[in-house]
């Protein structure tokens, strides 16, 4: 399918099959995202001009936040977006990197098995009483569902990146696949300054030359 | 062993996660649900603490998370992405050029005020650095500015972003410590004009004494400064929504929030803005989002545990212990947070420290709203010191001529200009509180 062959075709598939999964489930936040502020802003609006606010406003914003809240949360780990100290990783160098890498990767694997296995548990109970919000009574099972299904594809996602590390260990030189790699100082400010494009400027050339 | 011995074990051993490079929200979840466990089981025998330790990490993150105080975060994030794109930055740069632009380093002072302006509508640093990295820096070379007054002003100016609104590091720091996310808000914006004009003015006694390092710069008439005002609406009515809305109580902070993105983003959509970069926007957002909410929950189960170990409160009982003066213990805090800083990202550095250190700090007699500037501005002083202050390394990215020790140099008297706000805003607590102490609703 692609155009030069993976040195790890079937964990590369997995990961390409995930990562669509992901994107999706990171456009259904960011879209999550704009009604909210459409819907807050029609809200505010509409109570101060025309004395007629949103009917249930708090309880929409309230239970749309678990949409934007945890969905992305796989998509985030596949490029690393959550935050982590790289102070002592960053002076490891092959195998011990990796080794540390597949620890720490296999302790939130299974952190994240336990919370979404409790987390669905929290959803039953909603799904079973029929609990509502107060004011528009929303059921509060959709809202709750979200954390098990995010934290499912989570789930997938440290395992894929689990083999991906565990293969580093008994390759150590093959190349990197599906697994987020530590970037340093540098190269996440090149990455800040990039996404901040400011008005009347052409994006800075991606020509890959290495200034540095 | 006692609850507080589990309580000092497992932050210990959170810390040898997170030294292993776990992500700071799933090494503090993890503590926080072997910790709940552990001290339950002291209490109920384990096999029951096992679930009802596990059951309680598992509820916490959506119960945690779905607060309406929280909906706010996406659109303050929101507003920062789509700032980009609504023309504001050339705009503010050239009427502060007007103003400013004859004192003694003109063109720095007015990128000074320039960034603060941008910061209305921006609460990262970096990425206000990024982008005045662009607009302002080639015009003060070619004024014939010193390269490390230019850059060091941008990378600095950036750090403004935070304090002033929308912010979303002071919303994280109002949840965590459970304070009024409004308060908090208002609370920055004194102080973040306050640093902006002791910045202006380390910039002034430096350039009159060694006029070299920035020339002086046109003259504009009155005429002249006054058509550059309306350019700047936009900035001004973000300023007018957020900061009038919350202050008068007409808004909750989420709809000032919301109000302030969709002026940003009619404005970004006259000015062109494409779909294509609306949708890059918008996933932007939602990556950050999702992060920020990570580190929130995974912190709180962290805390949950904390509670239940009662180590802020022996933290409390042993610092007032001390036979030191408040003022000491506080100035060793702050230049523990100068340190940690320096390795640490801010967002986890106060997550984690926070809920150990605040209570403490308040039972040392100081205002928690007060404490909350305080330490997000020793926060972002980290962004412009060595070895890892990314604001620094953004400008030398976007700018590959200024290698970013220059940068640093650079950014050495605003360094300074820092500690002096820092020192002022202790002296006089009143320029934190006055305004929220006014407003009208929580």
């Amino acid at each position: 399918m692609t155009a030069s062959p993976s040195p790890a075709p079937r964990l590369d598939f997995a990961d390409r099959v995930l990562s669509k999964l992901e994107n999706a489930l990171n456009m259904v936040a960011a879209a999550s995202i704009f009604m909210l502020m459409i819907v807050a802003t029609v809200q505010v609006l509409g109570r101060k001009l025309l004395n007629w606010p949103v009917p249930g406003y708090i309880d929409i914003a309230e239970q749309s936040i678990a949409v934007f809240a945890f969905l992305a949360v796989a998509y985030c780990q596949r490029l690393g977006g959550h935050v982590r100290m790289e102070l002592v990783l960053d002076k490891f160098r092959g195998r011990p990197l990796w080794l540390a890498e597949a620890i720490q990767t296999l302790a939130t694997l299974v952190l994240i098995a336990v919370l979404a296995w409790f987390a669905y548990g929290h959803f039953e109970r909603a799904w079973e009483f029929g609990d509502s919000t107060i004011d528009i009574e929303l059921p509060t099972w959709p809202s709750k569902l979200m954390v098990p299904v995010a934290f499912g594809v989570l789930f997938v996602r440290l395992g894929i990146q689990l083999v991906g590390f565990l293969r580093l260990i008994v390759t150590p030189d093959a190349v990197p696949v599906a697994v987020p790699l530590i970037i340093n100082v540098e190269e996440m400010a090149r990455a800040e300054s990039d996404a901040a494009v400011g008005d009347d400027e052409t994006p800075p050339s991606k020509d890959g030359s290495d200034s540095r | 062993m006692s609850n507080l011995e589990i309580g000092i074990t497992v932050t210990v051993l959170m810390m040898v996660f997170l030294l292993m490079g776990m992500r700071v929200a799933f090494a503090a979840a993890l503590g926080g649900t072997i910790g709940l466990v552990w001290i339950l089981a002291g209490r109920m025998g384990f096999e029951k603490a096992l679930f009802a330790g596990l059951g309680m990490a598992g509820t916490i993150p959506h119960s945690k998370s779905v607060t309406y105080a929280l909906s706010i975060l996406p659109m303050f994030i929101l507003i920062g992405f789509l700032a980009f794109h609504a023309g504001l930055t050339k705009a503010l740069f050239e009427a502060a050029k007007r103003w400013f632009g004859r004192l003694p380093g003109g063109l720095a002072v007015a990128t000074v005020f320039a960034t603060a302006g941008f910061a209305a509508v921006s609460g990262a640093s970096t990425a206000t650095a990024a982008v005045f990295a662009r607009v302002a820096i080639p015009e003060m070379l070619r004024e014939g500015y010193d390269k490390r007054l230019a850059a060091g002003v941008v990378a600095a100016g950036g750090t403004l972003a935070t304090l002033i609104p929308p912010s979303a590091i002071l919303v994280i720091y109002a949840i965590i410590v459970e304070e009024s996310v409004g308060k908090l808000l208002i609370a920055g914006f004194l102080p973040g004009i306050v640093s902006a004009i002791i910045y202006a003015a380390i910039i002034v006694s430096f350039v009159s004494f060694r006029p070299g390092l920035g020339p002086r710069s046109q003259v504009y008439t009155w005429t002249q400064r006054f058509k550059s005002i309306p350019a700047t609406t936009p900035i001004i009515s973000v300023i007018f929504i957020i900061f009038g809305s919350m202050y008068f109580g007409w808004a909750t902070p989420t709809e000032a929030g919301a109000l302030g993105a969709f002026v940003v983003f009619v404005i970004a959509v006259l000015r062109g803005m494409s779909a294509g970069a609306l949708r890059d926007a918008l996933l932007e957002t939602a990556k950050l989002t999702v992060m920020i909410f990570t580190i929130i929950w995974g912190v709180l189960v962290y805390v949950r545990f904390l509670g239940f170990a009662g180590l802020p409160e022996a933290f409390s009982v042993w610092i007032q212990s001390l036979d030191y003066p408040p003022i000491v213990i506080l100035l060793c805090i702050l230049a523990a947070y100068a340190v940690l800083g320096m390795f640490m990202d801010a967002i986890g550095m106060l997550l984690l420290t926070l809920p150990v250190v605040q209570p403490a700090v308040l039972a040392l007699g100081y205002d928690p709203i007060w404490f909350g500037i305080i330490v997000v501005k020793m926060a972002e002083l980290c962004l412009i010191t060595p070895p890892i202050g990314l604001n620094c390394f953004v400008v030398s990215s976007v700018r590959p001529e200024i290698n970013v020790q220059d940068v640093f140099r650079g950014c050495a008297p605003f360094f300074v200009a820092d500690v002096l706000t820092v020192a002022v805003l202790i002296a006089f607590p009143e320029i934190v509180l006055v305004l929220p102490q006014m407003m009208l609703k929580g």
